[in-house]
């Protein structure tokens, strides 16, 4: 018995040694050009927010196409979803005021959803702004969408009840972060917030008590979705919300599973970027990253039309891109999530531990750390590529691995002692682990200080928090300079807790910056944020910019037409369909 | 020693002729041999062939855990270095085998590329004493609470099952989850730098806290059952005090499950460490351990098997010697058990 137990077992090692010896890896085949340019611009035409949407090569309708994703989705009341599932989910069973039309490769225009155009900027300052509503747009009971749905439903997310979703159109309409005391919802149902009105059935119009350029920007976020006040459930609304896009939602399974099914009221012809393809869309949640991966590669049965919402985990990155097989079911882009090493200025005042720290970042190791070209690309801009007017620049060039003796140069023998805040979670404490090792080889002494995941958020965003340096991302909710810049670093905005100013940075001149650029009309912004974005780095070095998520997907074998959203990242859904 | 059930055995068995004789070439039955039962017991071990190949590994991994700096030196890689230009655009070693050379004997590690030749080295010193260190301490609590309660009785024997009932209802996971940041709060200041030390020491604390229930148990129901055994009431009649009746009389008979029972939670220990070092409970990244590397491994079994291979075999030797070793050791110190 035992000498065949050993024999086994010797096999079975021999085995495991052989497969993984059978193979050499000499790194071909694993670069990748994620650089790209965002172009953006807003739609004058109003012929461009006409429908129908272009057809899709090759896209026929019919099939059942599943989206499979680890964790369910936190909303779906259009007026509450702020995820960026939900906020790439909603555009299936909601119309908005304005829309981006996105081609996947950065190519952007901002139309006019169920406005005609994306807005009027009436007077040209900003303050006042008018959306006229097109004809023809349907819920899915049939009954039209007019402007005082549309008013609805922007007035309904003033209710503290329904929080959860952007909070711009509010605190613009109130001109106060506490809008809510401003204007109470419930007390007033059957009026509309301060300055919103709907002057008629096809008309509305915003007012506001200071510049609001971005507005277009704004409204093309799900918050203005429509709603007739007949059909608002509250809180409810959430399981089955009231479509006016092509699905309506037919199965709500909290937390399992959600059916969507085609809305026969929406007419193509009023939709500049939505398609109604496949039968249903069925939204199926549980499967861990790997899990979903896996099955999306295995290809088998309804997996065949499914999606893996979830990028390809780090660890399954080289057998998805080393199986040419598989390249026809992949998609790899870049997303406009930016990472930062974001430097608490309140405590590192000294500019130049600053621009030693920009000086010394390896980023190439910190890429690797990450899991390589398919998961981060490296970036030494405040704003990530995919912003409108981006402009690439390097003001402390180090090459890829950073410049150690620089930064020794600058740090003038002195040894500063930094302390490094990071999430217990495992990948931000490798992240931190890499950097510390990184810095202390360029001349600083840093301390590695864990935060507890779930409360890491929190602390950083209050104004007196400990730490020097903290890992930082933003997602910015439209790909304008005005939605980045301002909200990281304008220091008048600084409070005591609730800080997206992560770095504590307050530049009077800079400041002053911040509001000349925002009353520009929103075509002339996107150069002008450039400029900006390399004046701030140039000047002060608030943060180190690290990389940008990379996002890298996998598609069963008869699911077309996804795509990456140029504004959110994650896998667009409006030219979906299931090849027969 | 005192006069005990396991000297019967223990005679009973030469008497039967055998080894003793056999091995000294002595002409049989011309005298018996006084021996105590730790000799019995080591004469036994020495006999059996697991235990002696078991044991053998166990001595060896603790020789590497305790040479590490000097594994170190003679192998030119720290547990902290990188070799990330080894790596690919995927992150994965070069080479053969997830990067195995000559430099590298067991290749690197995706993503951070350190040497896992070196790191597994580190870590078993690491897991190796927080499992002892833990495994001794439950023991101890384990022992003197369940001999007195077992011995005693009455009140204290109700409150030292009370407190076991207790300790067994806590939910392990949540409290070690809870307790870490808190406890690191109140030693330490929001900048301050948390020694590894520290984190060892909270992992020891948790599993001595938690770990000592079995063990108590054990031994109270042992020594329940010796208590009215004649050499104890003899003992006892002849006036010896509780210190005296505790550790001289009771507890030499009872070492054969507690010895069992350390033999096995020193593995139990092992991968508890591995366990909770992954879930954010104890060690830092920057500690090599075996747990953060298992862990962080496991989801490179498709794209590196390499990676899981070496750290997996590694404790797969560890713990099964141990097992082996621990069941040797029940054989050789309780011959009457059946196998």
């Amino acid at each position: 018995m035992r000498p065949r137990v050993v024999a086994a077992a010797s096999g079975a090692i021999a085995l495991v040694v052989a497969l993984g010896a059978c193979t050499k890896n000499t790194g071909e085949g694993a670069t990748v050009d994620t650089g790209r340019q965002q172009t953006g611009v807003i739609a004058t035409d109003p012929k461009d927010s006409m429908g129908p949407a272009p057809a899709v090569e090759g896209a026929q309708p019919g099939g059942t196409f599943t989206i499979i994703r680890e964790t369910p989705i936190s909303h779906l009341d259009p007026q509450r979803t702020y995820s960026f599932a939900g906020l790439l989910a909603a555009p299936l069973f909601a119309r908005f005021l304005t829309t981006f039309k996105d081609d996947g490769d950065g190519n952007l225009v901002l139309v006019g959803d169920l406005a005609e155009t994306p807005g009027n900027n009436v007077n040209g300052d900003c303050k006042v702004w008018e959306f006229k509503i097109k004809d023809g747009v349907k819920f899915e009971d049939g009954r039209p969408v007019t402007a005082k749905e549309i008013a609805y439903g922007i007035a309904r997310s003033f209710d503290p009840d329904l929080a959860g979703g952007p909070t711009y159109l509010q605190e613009w309409l109130a001109d106060t972060p506490q809008y809510d005391t401003k204007w109470d919802f419930k007390a007033n149902r059957t009026a509309l917030p301060p300055g919103l009105t709907t002057p008629d059935d096809r008309t509305l119009r915003f007012e506001f008590a200071r510049p609001r350029c971005d507005l277009p920007f704004a409204v093309s976020l799900p918050a203005t979705a429509p709603l007739p006040p007949d059909k608002d459930t509250g809180v409810n609304l959430g399981n089955a919300p009231f479509s006016s896009g092509p699905y309506k939602v037919t199965r709500y399974q909290a937390g399992v599973e959600i059916v969507m099914e085609r809305n026969e009221h929406w007419d193509a012809a009023t939709d500049p970027v939505r398609h109604q393809y496949p039968d249903r869309f069925v939204w199926s949640f549980g499967p861990t990253p790997d899990a979903a991966s896996n099955r999306v590669i295995a290809d088998n049965g309804a997996d065949q039309s499914a999606l893996s919402w979830n990028y390809v985990p780090a660890s399954l990155v080289a057998r998805v891109a080393g199986d040419a097989a598989l390249r026809s079911r992949t998609i790899l882009s870049p997303t406009p999530s930016a990472n930062q090493l974001v430097i608490n200025n309140q405590r590192v005042t000294d500019l130049r531990v600053r621009q030693a720290l920009n000086y010394a970042i390896d980023r190439e190791g910190l890429v690797k750390v990450l899991g390589g070209q398919h998961v981060a690309a490296p970036m030494t801009t405040l704003m990530p590529p995919a912003t409108i007017g981006y402009q690439a620049y390097d003001a402390y060039p180090a090459g890829p691995n950073g410049d150690l003796d620089k930064a020794r140069e600058l740090l003038g023998g002195q040894t500063p002692e930094l302390v490094l805040g990071a999430a217990d979670s495992s990948v931000e404490q490798q992240v931190a682990t890499q950097i510390k090792g990184n810095l202390e080889r360029a001349g600083f002494k840093i301390t590695v200080r864990n935060i507890p995941d779930d409360a890491k958020l929190d602390e950083i965003k209050k104004k007196d928090n400990p730490w020097d340096l903290y890992l930082g991302s933003w997602a910015a909710d439209w790909p304008s300079g005005a939605s980045i810049l301002p909200v990281l670093y304008d220091g008048r905005s600084i409070r005591a807790e609730g800080n997206s100013n992560q770095a504590y940075f307050n530049d009077p001149t800079i400041n002053a910056e911040f509001d000349r650029v925002l009353a520009l009309p929103p075509a002339e912004q996107g150069p002008e944020w450039a400029k900006l974005d390399e004046r701030i780095m140039r000047e002060q070095a608030p943060v180190v910019p690290l990389y940008v998520d990379v996002a890298y997907l996998v598609h069963g074998s008869k699911a077309g037409g996804i795509f990456v959203s140029s504004v959110f990242g994650y896998p667009s859904l409006v030219d979906a369909h299931v090849k027969p | 020693m005192s006069l005990s059930p396991v000297d019967g055995a223990a005679l009973a068995e030469i008497e039967s002729g055998g080894e003793a004789g056999g091995a000294t070439g002595a002409p049989q039955g011309r005298r018996v041999v006084g021996r105590s039962p730790g000799q019995l017991a080591w004469l036994r071990l020495r006999r059996d062939r697991t235990a002696l190949i078991s044991g053998a590994m166990l001595v060896l991994f603790v020789l590497v855990a305790l040479a590490a700096p000097l594994i170190e030196l003679v192998y030119g890689i720290g547990p902290r270095d990188q070799f990330q230009h080894k790596l690919d655009g995927f992150s994965m070693p070069l080479g053969y085998a997830g990067g195995v050379s000559g430099e590298h004997f067991f290749g690197l590690e995706p993503r951070t590329g350190r040497d896992i030749f070196i790191r597994l080295v580190y870590g078993l010193r690491t897991s190796l004493f927080i499992a002892f260190a833990a495994a001794v301490l439950t023991a101890a609590i384990g022992v003197v609470l369940g001999a007195l309660a077992g011995y005693l009785g009455g009140w204290l024997d109700a409150v030292v099952n009370w407190i076991t009932d207790l300790t067994l209802a806590l939910p392990f996971l949540v409290i070690a989850l809870a307790l870490t940041p808190t406890l690191t709060l109140r030693f330490y200041g929001q900048r301050d730098a948390v020694p590894p030390a520290f984190g060892i020491g909270v992992l020891i604390a948790i599993f001595a806290v938690f770990g000592w229930t079995s063990t108590a148990r054990l031994v109270r129901g042992q020594v329940i059952a010796l208590r009215e055994r004649e050499f104890v009431e003899a003992a006892r009649a002849s006036g010896a005090g509780l210190g005296h009746m505790l550790f001289r009389q009771l507890l030499p008979n009872t070492w054969a499950p507690i010895l069992v029972s350390f033999s096995l939670a020193v593995p139990q220990f092992i991968t508890s460490e591995a366990a909770l070092s992954f879930i954010g409970v104890g060690l830092t990244e920057e500690t090599p351990s075996f747990g953060r590397m298992i862990y962080q491994s496991l989801d490179y079994l498709q794209t590196g098997p390499a990676f899981v291979f070496f750290p997996g075999v590694t404790i797969f030797a560890l713990v099964f010697a141990f097992n082996l070793f621990g069941d040797a050791l029940r054989d050789a110190l309780d011959p009457k058990s059946s196998r």
